[in-house]
């Protein structure tokens, strides 16, 4: 087996004998991205409704379906009324602390069955247990941690109440979420991305980071576009007008 | 060498390819249909040429001190908890997933869409090891179940119909249904998602690594990359040293211009971002995580006439364009990596000797460099990869004594004007009209597929020559 010596040392070989190169630079991490980061809040902050406008042109361009409540209280109500619409029985969701809102209680008392994911490390054979009801579920409740108003993408960061098959197993996925995590830009998206991963990972902070764009699909038989090959079907992102009360990534 | 050498010559592949109506027709839809989405994406995107530059420059900054930034990938892999291989061919990279596979007591695999894993044959040694492979994409999933090699970088289906596709699930999976691409992919949807859910070991490529950070990024539109990440517990993904970029900041300038290149999508569907295994309070993710750095010829590159093709993404950009590919699609290509960019891929993974006929695959348009998003000159090389196949004795020896005696010619003037003199006398005989169709010996191969014209009754030189007399101006 090669070690990595061993690897290393063919690669400096084969670069010592590289021969009138150009200089050149690969891009310029900002030095303190959470501080850039917190300045680009504020600046954005002032242009959130023409943000908001392209998030839900280009989000709809590319299959979401776009919703917007005054309030995080009427946020369960959409949920449910996508359900009904589509009857759909079996909800599981992020834990309410990372979501901002509880829609586990208003949705049970539609006559839903919805389950939040726990927010603290849980033994084996309860992962398992809840893989097989994310597995089952018909719709998935998630926030998001990031809006790209360019490519109308929802980025979702796992961790502790927060699992990765909520918005991956389920036939529907719907996000909640706020003004506070819109950006323009793919530019943007990467600075933002550089502040998440500034220093040691806070606790409770997942492995996976997920940029959402529309619903699960493919053109793989006779190029024909179909939805929801492995992904949900259907994608749904809920604007909270007033502000969520999440806890940020 | 580490792929098996084609069992037919390459003639015999493309003629077969060009014999094959509904081949043509699927190429003929489905590359056209790409070009025009590539055009639309980066027509509404005025900042893409000015990305392309910047993405360029990134891949060729991270390629000079590729050592810092793979040591820095490394160390932030194996800080989250994940585990590093080196591979220096294929059959190495073979063996260190199945070592981990029977370590870990595999018994089925799930594998989102990989080049990578395509490249070094690693299904067939799986199977051999009694590790089930399952290909999750639709597309790699449909010509595993056909028994088939993908025939596009990222449509690998392209050259099969819906009927063809409805047989195959009837044979296969015993599911009689109509031919209907919606119908179909929810079968393939019940079928895959069992899997996903039992699957022991998920293994997947790498779009991207990133060294600051120790993050694999996966690029999929079905969200299998996902599954494949998420739901086994152990996850190995298997990466070509090149795919390093420095930062976060430099994968923001490739997400712009990557699928749009590919699909013309301003992102593709999921864009996956994995850093190592399941962390305290997840409830899914891996328990472990291993990634695979592989060379397999690349190293050899860094210096190299093959230099540039370590920049390439994957996109696929290339082959729609190709006016060869668009006539004979991939499986004629013979190898894992069709197309023009294929062609050096191969040279590089199997050496010059794989590439005697392909190097020659190509018109040398340029379209593969206008259209590649991060601007290798594809034909630059391969020029260069027909003078090395020419060097090292592999061409046909007529083919090197052809064209040694039309380098000598042209170099010397004199010796020019004698062989034009020469030339239309010997040529009388093979003169129809205009053209001459057919001439003998060795020099058959020339006019198999093209008229030669003629010498002329009066060459340039002769004319020139005339007009520079003086008293003729």
């Amino acid at each position: 087996m090669t070690t990595k010596a061993e690897f290393f040392d063919r690669i400096r070989a084969e670069m010592g004998r590289t021969r009138d190169l150009a200089p050149v630079a690969p891009s310029v991490r900002p030095a303190r991205p959470r501080e850039r980061l917190d300045v680009l809040r504020r600046e954005l902050s002032e242009r959130w409704r023409e943000n908001l406008q392209r998030f839900q042109h280009e989000f709809e361009r590319v299959g979401g379906v776009f919703h917007r409540v005054a309030d995080v209280g009427e946020a369960p109500e959409a949920i449910a009324r996508i359900a009904s619409e589509r009857g759909l029985r079996r909800i599981v969701a992020w834990h309410a602390g990372a979501l901002g809102v509880d829609v586990v209680a208003p949705l049970t008392a539609k006559g839903l069955e919805a389950v939040a994911a726990p927010d603290a490390e849980v033994a084996g054979d309860e992962r398992e247990r809840r893989r097989a009801l994310a597995a089952a579920a018909d719709l998935g409740v998630t926030g998001a941690d990031l809006a790209v108003a360019e490519t109308g993408s929802l980025v979702v960061v796992s961790g502790a109440g927060r699992p990765r098959s909520a918005s991956l197993l389920p036939a529907c996925h719907v996000a909640i979420f706020d003004r506070e995590v819109l950006v323009e830009s793919l530019v943007q998206a990467g600075l933002v991305l550089e502040a998440w991963h500034d220093g040691a990972a806070p606790p409770g902070r997942g492995a996976s980071i997920n940029v959402i764009t529309g619903p699960s699909r493919t053109a793989d038989i006779e190029l024909t576009l179909t939805r929801g090959v492995h992904g949900p079907r259907e994608v749904h992102a809920v604007f909270v007008e007033q502000g969520l009360a999440s806890r940020r990534v | 060498m580490s792929e098996p050498e084609p069992a037919t010559p390459f003639r015999e592949r493309a003629g077969q390819a060009l014999r094959d109506t509904f081949l043509q027709e699927a190429l003929t839809i489905a590359t056209t249909k790409f070009i025009g989405l590539r055009r639309e994406a980066f027509a509404e995107f005025p900042e893409g040429e000015a990305l392309r530059d910047r993405a360029r420059e990134i891949k060729e900054a991270t390629l000079q001190r590729l050592d810092h930034y793979l040591d820095l990938l490394i160390d932030n892999v194996e800080r989250h908890g994940g585990h590093v291989h080196y591979a220096t061919t294929s059959e190495e990279a073979r063996r260190i997933v199945l070592d981990i596979a029977r370590r870990t007591g595999a018994r089925t695999a799930v594998k989102s869409k990989s080049m990578a894993t395509e490249e070094i044959h690693l299904n067939d040694a799986l199977e051999a090891a009694g590790v089930t492979p399952i290909e999750t994409d639709l597309g790699e999933y449909i010509i595993q179940l056909a028994h088939e090699r993908p025939s596009h970088i990222i449509a690998p289906a392209i050259h099969k119909t819906k009927g063809q596709v409805a047989e195959l699930f009837a044979r296969e999976l015993k599911r009689e249904t109509v031919p209907d691409p919606e119908v179909l992919t929810r079968i393939a949807r019940e079928e895959l998602r069992e899997k996903f859910l039992q699957a022991d070991l998920g293994i997947s490529g790498a779009n991207f690594g990133v060294a600051d950070t120790g993050t694999i990024v996966l690029v999929t539109n079905e969200g299998n990359g996902r599954m494949v990440t998420s739901l086994p517990r152990v996850h190995v993904a298997v990466m070509g040293v090149e795919k390093v970029i420095p930062s976060m900041t430099d994968l923001a300038v490739f997400l712009a211009i990557l699928a749009k290149s590919a699909t013309g999508q301003k992102l593709s569907v999921y864009t996956s971002l994995v850093n190592g295994p399941r962390r305290g309070g997840e409830l899914e993710g891996p328990e472990e995580f291993h990634l695979v750095l592989l060379d397999n010829g690349r190293i050899r590159q860094i210096a190299g006439p093959l230099r540039e093709a370590l920049s390439c993404l994957r996109c696929g950009a290339c082959l729609n364009v190709c006016p060869v590919y668009r006539q004979i699609g991939g499986h004629a290509y013979g190898y894992t990596y069709p197309g023009p960019i294929g062609i050096l891929l191969t040279a590089m993974l199997n050496g010059t000797e794989s590439v005697k006929d392909l190097a020659h695959a190509s018109s040398l348009c340029g379209a593969c460099l206008e259209a590649c998003p991060v601007r290798i000159d594809i034909p630059r090389m391969l020029i260069e990869l027909r003078k090395d196949v020419n060097e090292r004795r592999i061409a046909p020896w007529s083919e090197r004594v052809v064209f040694g005696a039309l380098g000598r010619l042209l170099q010397h003037p004199a010796l020019y004007r004698v062989a034009a003199r020469l030339g239309r006398l010997l040529q009388r005989p093979f003169v129809r009209g205009e053209v001459i169709r057919r001439v003998p010996l060795v020099f058959g191969d020339w006019t198999r597929t093209r008229d030669l014209p003629p010498v002329a009754a009066r060459t340039f030189q002769e004319r020139w020559a005339e007009l520079e007399r003086p008293g003729r101006r």
